[in-house]
């Protein structure tokens, strides 16, 4: 039996973990530099308020119902994840919890007895909450697709399931099946789901079910759409992932949180995008060769974004792979300049670090000098220096020193879990 | 998540114990004697945070508490796993507030109790919106 523990709004329940005044009330998180609603309460879904919309647009609406606003805070949010999947690895073997997002956590329960799933993922959902804060609801079932259903159905009749939702029963899961929409199903995006309708007739999970293997193989996007057949015949197919696994590749974009037209203010940026992207590669241990940077433009009138990949994007092949911070910055500031048209008024860039490989395994070339073991010494202080200081204390002068490109977080609040000098105040 | 470390719950330090960083052990000459004895050295954490994810830190604010030596400007270490019984020091919500108190539970009567006599004892309406955050389980105070 499988499972999946999905926590409920994760961002405003974390918001809401200091602010007991807003437990009831609407409660709603925005995107990077405030742009727009990434999440969302209850009560804010009831008042109508919609994701990834502009929050300017919904100003009013937000007025109205005096629903809570908060810039999002991703070192409160991040902690807050590693407490809810250290409480799971606490309560399972650690080989059993597959951390699938920062929200959301796959369980693999074939240890125990059949009649134990849902005293168990009761359990589970009250220790969670009790110890981190979190309410989180949890979906049982013998499959991955199955179990992601029965979380849906959890969440969607959060009174009578007390969030928590145990399909083991195959008539059960039979009768869920054919009242579940194909589109809702774990795997099966928007573009699917109107093929599935329009050509094949398939409204329901359980009519998507029958189909055979052979016709999944050539309309369900081959091997995917077998597992997906497989899982929803209740046969599991796809198995917990190994945690351990390496990224292929690493991006770091921002908006910026007011408009660049200087060539310097790009140039530090990117830079610091870079350091970020690199940060993230030596804390896998591993070293990039390919790297990409591209730029995002405001358009011609009455077009808010332009991307063209001709103009604003630009990739290079370095000679041998590398997570020197000032290495990478070096191969990357001449991306920057033949990327830079003057009068031009940018608004988002970013960099992707791919063709990664394991530091130690980083293929040597004959014309290029070694890799220095000063610059990897210098990265390890810097690192250690950082995370130990929780902040940028040292970086490369190149990456700007007064950032006025940096993100707007307006409504942003205290790192209550992670800094000391913004510890709640209890009185 | 990036593959960073997690540390099971019960916090083994900040440091795993190798044999590697006994430096007598490398020494060249004799092994010194103390090494059959080498151990861990003392570390706060063990003792202060007994269930690192359900573990929070909180600053005082106030007198509220200055009576079980709780001062204004502490810091107070709070466990969620913990159940409150009575007598324990808990931070509790009411009403939308934050506060942090003695917890007395009567036969079927709650009070929070402050340790000053500034303050008065609140007594818990069994209408109000009241929950028990966390227990509070020790206080860093400076000397």
């Amino acid at each position: 039996m499988k499972a999946i523990i999905d926590c409920n709004s994760f961002y405003c329940s974390c918001e809401r973990l200091y602010r007991p005044d807003l437990w009831n009330q609407p409660v709603v998180v925005l995107s990077n530099n405030d742009g727009c609603i990434i999440a969302r309460s209850d009560e804010a879904k009831t008042i109508g308020l919609s994701m990834a919309a502009p929050y300017y647009q919904q100003r009013d609406l937000i007025a109205k119902n005096k629903v809570a606003v908060f810039s999002s805070n991703y070192h409160l949010y991040g902690d807050l994840s590693m407490r809810v999947m250290d409480t799971l690895r606490t309560i399972l073997p650690p080989q059993c919890v597959e951390v699938y997002s920062v929200d959301e956590a796959f369980l693999d329960l074939s240890h125990l007895p059949p009649s134990s799933f849902h005293p168990f993922a009761a359990a589970l959902r009250q220790t969670v909450e009790m110890w981190t804060g979190i309410k989180v609801s949890v979906g049982v079932a013998p499959t991955k697709v199955l179990a992601k259903m029965a979380n849906r159905l959890a969440k969607k009749n959060k009174a009578a399931s007390d969030c928590v939702w145990v399909l083991d029963h195959p008539e059960h899961i039979e009768e869920a099946l054919s009242q579940f929409d194909v589109g809702d199903l774990w795997g099966i995006g928007r573009r699917y789901a109107d093929k599935l309708r329009d050509q094949f007739g398939i409204t329901t999970a359980h009519q998507l079910k029958q189909m055979p293997e052979a016709w999944a193989r050539k309309h369900l996007g081959g091997v995917v759409g077998v597992r997906m057949i497989r899982e929803l015949n209740g046969t599991p197919s796809i198995p917990l992932k190994d945690p351990l696994e390496q990224k292929k590749m690493i991006a770091t974009t921002r908006m910026f949180g007011k408009p660049v037209y200087r060539l310097e203010e790009l140039r530090e940026a990117v830079a610091s995008f870079v350091s970020r992207a690199a940060e993230k590669l030596r804390r896998q241990g591993c070293a990039a060769s390919h790297l990409d940077v591209f730029v995002v433009t405001n358009g011609q009138a009455g077009e808010q974004y332009r991307y063209d990949p001709r103009a604003d994007h630009r990739y290079l092949q370095m000679p041998r792979a590398s997570s020197l911070t000032h290495e990478l910055i070096g191969y990357a500031m001449p991306l920057v300049d033949d990327l830079f048209r003057d009068g031009q008024k940018y608004l988002k860039a970013g960099v992707t670090l791919s063709m990664i490989v394991p530091d130690s395994e980083v293929q040597q070339n004959l014309f290029t000098p070694q890799q220095n073991v000063k610059g990897k010494a210098l990265m390890e202080a810097v690192d250690n220096l950082n995370f130990s200081m929780r902040g940028d204390v040292v970086k490369y002068v190149s990456s700007g020193l007064t950032r006025n490109w940096k993100m707007r977080q307006e409504m942003r609040s205290q790192r209550f879990t992670t800094r000391w000098e913004e510890l709640f105040e209890i009185k | 998540m990036d593959g960073e470390v997690f540390y099971g719950a019960a916090y083994k330090g900040s440091k795993q114990f190798r044999q590697q960083e006994v430096r007598t052990a490398d020494a060249t000459g004799f092994g010194a004697a103390a090494d059959d004895y080498a151990e861990r050295g003392i570390d706060l954490n063990e003792q202060l945070v007994r269930n690192k994810p359900a573990t929070f830190f909180m600053r005082v604010r106030g007198d509220a508490m200055i009576g079980a030596g709780i001062h204004d400007g502490d810091v107070v270490i709070v466990d969620r796993s913990i159940k409150a019984s009575s007598g324990k020091v808990i931070i509790a919500t009411l009403n939308g507030e934050m506060l942090i108190r003695r917890f007395e539970k009567g036969f079927n009567k709650i009070r929070l109790i402050p340790d000053t006599s500034k303050l008065a004892p609140i007594e818990v309406d069994p209408y109000a919106d009241f929950s028990v955050w966390g227990v509070v389980t020790y206080v860093i105070h400076a000397v």
